[in-house]
């Protein structure tokens, strides 16, 4: 008796282990290793939570081999961290389309938290997006799955039924739920990891919280919103102090974008704004003002 | 979009679901539910065609137990057989012989990603059904795998029921829950078990595609060598 269940049965297991000749084992924690998929030759893609110091790491291939890896950056906002390897006839990750998934498609996530692959199934729960991510980053989309979260979860490949890797799994960047990082996100992420060693983000230097514009100053300055955004602190010696801004401005827009929400700002804040002058027009003392704020690179930080 | 993205022939999830239906009809078949003094409803497999049933230890409390088959009919069941460390319960029915035992299948042809389906009684649901895949196959050089580790979702009422392939062969023993995994033991353990309760040196391989063998009588406490 050989019949549909049987010939689906061994196609996804035909998947599983295809895929799973480019996951690999990394240990960079003490405890469980964490999973990695060799992307390209030599180029591991991995994510950053679960990789707990930067050197010292060595890779477990899939033929039981034990290599050593080098950090090639890290980037905390998207989850995403490249290793090298010197390891010759890894197969390399078979990329989808940089489309985002369906919801409802079936798909499988890998892993290899030690020398065995690992391996469940389930759907594409949601597609949304593009997100923010809460350490700024931004992902192209934001896929969720409805599968269960294991050891070796993140830094898997979820991989669709034509055995098509569609991004990196991680309980990282949601709050322990299992999402994806697509590989439209991955894909320009590693080539400035490689390239550079991180990510450039810009940075202002204010923390900000949205307030709402009293009516009568609204009508007074002729303002299309009554939301904006208080400065409540601003970092010494970043690019806000230096250009003027004071804690209690108000800020309304950067270069014509009203600003509601601090997500507002963060998305105009692209690391190809680094050194560049950005106009924005403020409410100080109860009149509008506009300043030229020029952007700095956000300084390296591990914790966010 | 590549020819392999195109859509699949028309019908094929309908194909798999109606399979999959008829499947899991055949496993209720040989599930019963195991019910003790305690609380909750577990479950097991009917075995052979003499009254034997195959469940967990932990289920089988005590010499005697009640088992209520699928058709209906409720048997008074004596534990013959039981190893508390691979969770196993080896029961006779007073009613033999039982309706058609499982079918067996090799617990060590499964790879990552095969399709797998537990029968049990999760909280009282009688015959309710699971399905998903192997997570890891994890096999020692020398030997057959201590656990079957799938990636399913269980519930209190599985224990002691069928895990089956994707062709409706039993291929364990669903015994616990573990980092929200399933663990069963492997089909060939439980052969190996109710070899020893025979006190017989039987090979531990299982019997792909047959009938399980009828099991031998012997009164052993299943003591562990």
């Amino acid at each position: 008796m050989s019949g549909v269940l049987e010939s689906l049965s061994n196609e996804l297991a035909t998947v599983v282990a295809t895929a799973g000749g480019g996951v690999v084992a990394i240990h960079a924690r003490r405890r469980i290793p964490a999973s990695g998929v060799h992307w390209r030759p030599g180029v591991i893609v991995a994510t950053h939570h679960t990789i707990h110091r930067d050197d010292d790491i060595t890779v477990t291939l899939p033929d039981g081999a034990t290599v050593p890896a080098t950090l090639a950056g890290r980037d905390p906002t998207t989850d995403l961290a490249v290793l090298k390897v010197a390891a010759s006839g890894l197969p390399s990750a078979k990329l989808g389309d940089t489309a985002p998934p369906r919801v409802g498609q079936l798909v499988v996530t890998l892993g290899r938290p030690g020398s065995n692959l690992t391996a469940s199934w389930g759907v594409v729960s949601s597609v949304t997006g593009p997100w923010r991510t809460s350490r700024g980053g931004e992902l192209a989309a934001l896929i969720r799955l409805d599968v269960g979260i294991y050891d070796g979860f993140s830094g898997g490949p979820l991989v669709d039924a034509g055995g098509r890797v569609l991004g990196i799994n991680t309980s990282g960047l949601a709050r322990g739920a299992a999402i994806t990082i697509p590989v439209a996100t991955v894909e320009p992420t590693i080539a400035e990891l490689l390239e550079r060693g991180t990510i450039r983000r810009a940075y202002l230097g204010v923390g900000l919280q949205p307030v709402r514009v009293p009516q009568s100053l609204g009508v007074k300055l002729a303002l299309s919103s009554d939301v904006a955004l208080l400065v409540v602190s601003i970092a010494p010696g970043g690019p806000a102090e230096r250009d003027g801004l004071l804690i209690g401005d108000v800020l309304l827009d950067v270069e014509g974008t009203p600003l509601g929400d601090p997500s507002d700002l963060l998305a105009q804040l692209g690391g190809d704004r680094v050194g560049k002058a950005l106009t924005t027009r403020v409410i100080r003392g109860g009149q509008m003002k506009t300043l030229q704020v020029t952007v700095g690179e956000r300084p390296e930080s591990r914790a966010a | 979009m590549n020819a392999s993205a195109t859509a699949p022939a028309p019908g094929a999830l309908a194909a798999v679901g109606e399979e999959l239906a008829a499947t899991v009809d055949a496993l209720r078949r040989v599930t019963v539910q195991v019910r003790t003094r305690g609380p909750g409803i577990g479950a097991g497999v009917v075995w052979g065609g003499d009254g034997l049933v195959i469940t967990n230890a932990h289920v089988a409390r005590g010499d005697r137990v009640r088992v209520d088959l699928w058709d209906g009919t409720v048997a008074e069941a004596r534990v013959f057989a039981r190893d508390r460390e691979r969770d196993l319960a080896a029961l006779r029915c007073d009613r033999a012989p039982l309706p058609g035992g499982a079918v067996l299948g090799d617990s060590r042809q499964l790879r990552a990603g095969d399709l797998v389906i537990a029968v049990g009684h999760p909280n009282g649901d009688v015959g309710a059904a699971t399905v998903g895949v192997i997570h890891v196959v994890d096999a020692p050089a020398d030997g057959p795998p201590r656990w079957i580790c799938a990636d399913l979702r269980l519930a209190p009422g599985y224990s002691g029921g069928p895990l089956a392939d994707a062709g409706g062969r039993v291929v364990g023993i669903n015994t616990m829950i573990h980092g929200g995994l399933a663990l069963a033991v492997p089909a060939s353990a439980v052969e190996a078990f109710l070899a020893r309760a025979a006190g017989q040196s039987v090979s531990a391989a299982p019997r792909p595609g047959r009938r399980a063998p009828v099991a031998p009588g012997a009164r052993i406490q299943g003591r562990r060598r």
